[in-house]
């Protein structure tokens, strides 16, 4: 590995100026999971790495006012499986973290570095796609915007955060009322693998069995994760049922675009995409999944 | 790894095809990411290209050999052996295009045989093929535009 200087930032606005300065040569690193696999395999090799470990202001996990939920960027995944403010927003949420590789692992990586290394196969970005959660950025030299989660990745390890912005936290709206949150993960091989493919679904029912909230995101499925508009207009005022989730469910082949790999063809996906999108919608409508 | 791809030019006569084709530092310009490009005599050219992939950034340095042109049958065969010194890793491929009338314009068909060596390989072979493909197309839109400002004065 090339040797290169390292600085712990203590607050964001020291990061941020030692990105400015270093610029191309420069990497912030989180939990390092993924930042130092690249570099020893010397596909990265930064001259300055910026530590964010010390910034207090993206560590916490905390409701807000409106019954939200607000998640520092340095939240490592195990702080966020064990939290009983995750746990109280959605049971599933902190479940979802809980299917992450291996604990030590889950010890170590962050929320924020996650969704930075926008690795489509990564599993918290279709959990807050369906959560219709935010990323909040803060820019140099002040300024802050918030990107919907299901815009905040451009393409495969690539984000449409700027070379003069960190990730300050991720924002969860309040749950809408009755609804609930499910994600499974396809682990066709081991338990501690990347997503084949996976499926995150917000769901709620009103008294006549009908879809009125429906969220949908997709892991693993293009070089991006992916939001399910198509299967979600499908089934929005519908009557949940086993047809009806059957027929929306296999429009999901037209919203991926798998690459084939070790974990299945493109076309493999696509048929586990429907398989798994109708289990994720019939496990929260009370339904028998035909699949 | 293989990739075969067709770009339609219509309205763009085969002969000026040919001509922007086989200029090889005009056709470089096609080429997202290529810098400075050298012409060493002999049918033969060194440039470099950059490519991004996230935190990955790759500087090619390249060198293209024609190293079979048929002006008649409209068919060349190129040879690019480029490689980045800081990553290690190498990209070894021969390109074999043929242009051919096709309405009142041309098709130009290319098909490309890369092997990726080194550390360059690490990427894994679905994200180096989807990244090509995603190249691919970007220099068949710039040769399509390219050709198409570059229109024919009578």
């Amino acid at each position: 590995m090339r040797t290169f200087d390292y600085t712990a930032a203590a607050s964001i606005d020291e990061a941020l100026a030692a990105l400015k300065e270093y610029g191309d040569e420069a990497e912030f690193i989180a939990g390092g999971t993924s930042l130092i696999l690249l570099m020893q395999q010397g596909l990265v090799q930064p001259a300055k790495v910026i530590g964010l470990g010390n910034i207090k202001e993206l560590r916490g996990i905390k409701r807000t006012a409106d019954g939200g939920l607000e998640v520092g960027a340095m939240t490592t995944h195990r702080q966020l499986e064990t939290s009983p403010e995750a746990f109280a927003y959605a049971a599933a949420l902190p479940q979802s973290l809980g299917v992450i590789a291996t604990i030590r692992i889950r010890n170590q990586a962050t929320l924020g570095g996650n969704l930075v290394h926008a690795d489509p196969a990564q599993d918290p970005p279709p959990v807050l796609i369906a959560l219709d959660a935010t990323v909040d950025v803060v820019k140099a030299g002040g300024g802050a915007r918030a990107i919907p989660m299901e815009a905040f990745f451009t393409d495969f390890f690539e984000t449409v955060l700027g070379d003069n912005e960190l990730v300050r936290s991720v924002k969860i709206p309040p749950m809408p009322s009755g609804s609930r949150l499910a994600y499974k993960k396809f682990l066709p091989r081991t338990a501690d693998d990347y997503a084949t493919v996976s499926v995150a679904v917000r769901l709620g029912v009103d008294a006549d069995g009908r879809c009125k909230d429906i969220r949908i995101g997709l892991g693993a499925l293009a070089v991006t994760p992916l939001r399910a508009k198509a299967v979600e207009s499908a089934l929005l005022g519908q009557k949940l049922t086993e047809q009806s989730i059957k027929d929306a469910a296999a429009l999901v082949r037209d919203v991926v675009d798998p690459l084939d790999d070790v974990r299945g063809s493109a076309g493999y996906k696509r048929e586990m995409a429907r398989v798994w999108t109708e289990r994720t919608i019939a496990s929260l409508a009370g339904v028998k999944a035909k699949a | 790894m293989k990739f075969e791809q067709t770009i339609d030019l219509p309205g763009v006569s085969p002969e000026r095809v040919w001509a922007f084709v086989m200029d090889v530092p005009s056709m470089a310009k096609c080429i997202p990411g290529s810098e400075g490009v050298e012409d060493l005599g002999n049918n033969r050219y060194k440039a470099v290209v950059k490519i991004k992939v996230g935190p990955i950034g790759l500087a090619l340095a390249s060198e293209i050999s024609i190293v079979a042109k048929d002006e008649a049958n409209r068919t060349a065969s190129l040879l690019v052996e480029a490689a980045d010194k800081r990553v290690g890793g190498a990209v070894k491929a021969t390109m074999s295009m043929t242009l051919t009338p096709a309405g009142d314009g041309s098709k130009l068909e290319v098909s490309t045989d890369a092997n990726v060596m080194g550390r360059i390989g690490d990427f894994g072979q679905p994200i180096i093929r989807k990244k090509a493909d995603q190249t691919l197309q970007e220099v068949g839109e710039n040769l399509r535009k390219a050709l198409a400002t570059t229109t024919s004065r009578p």
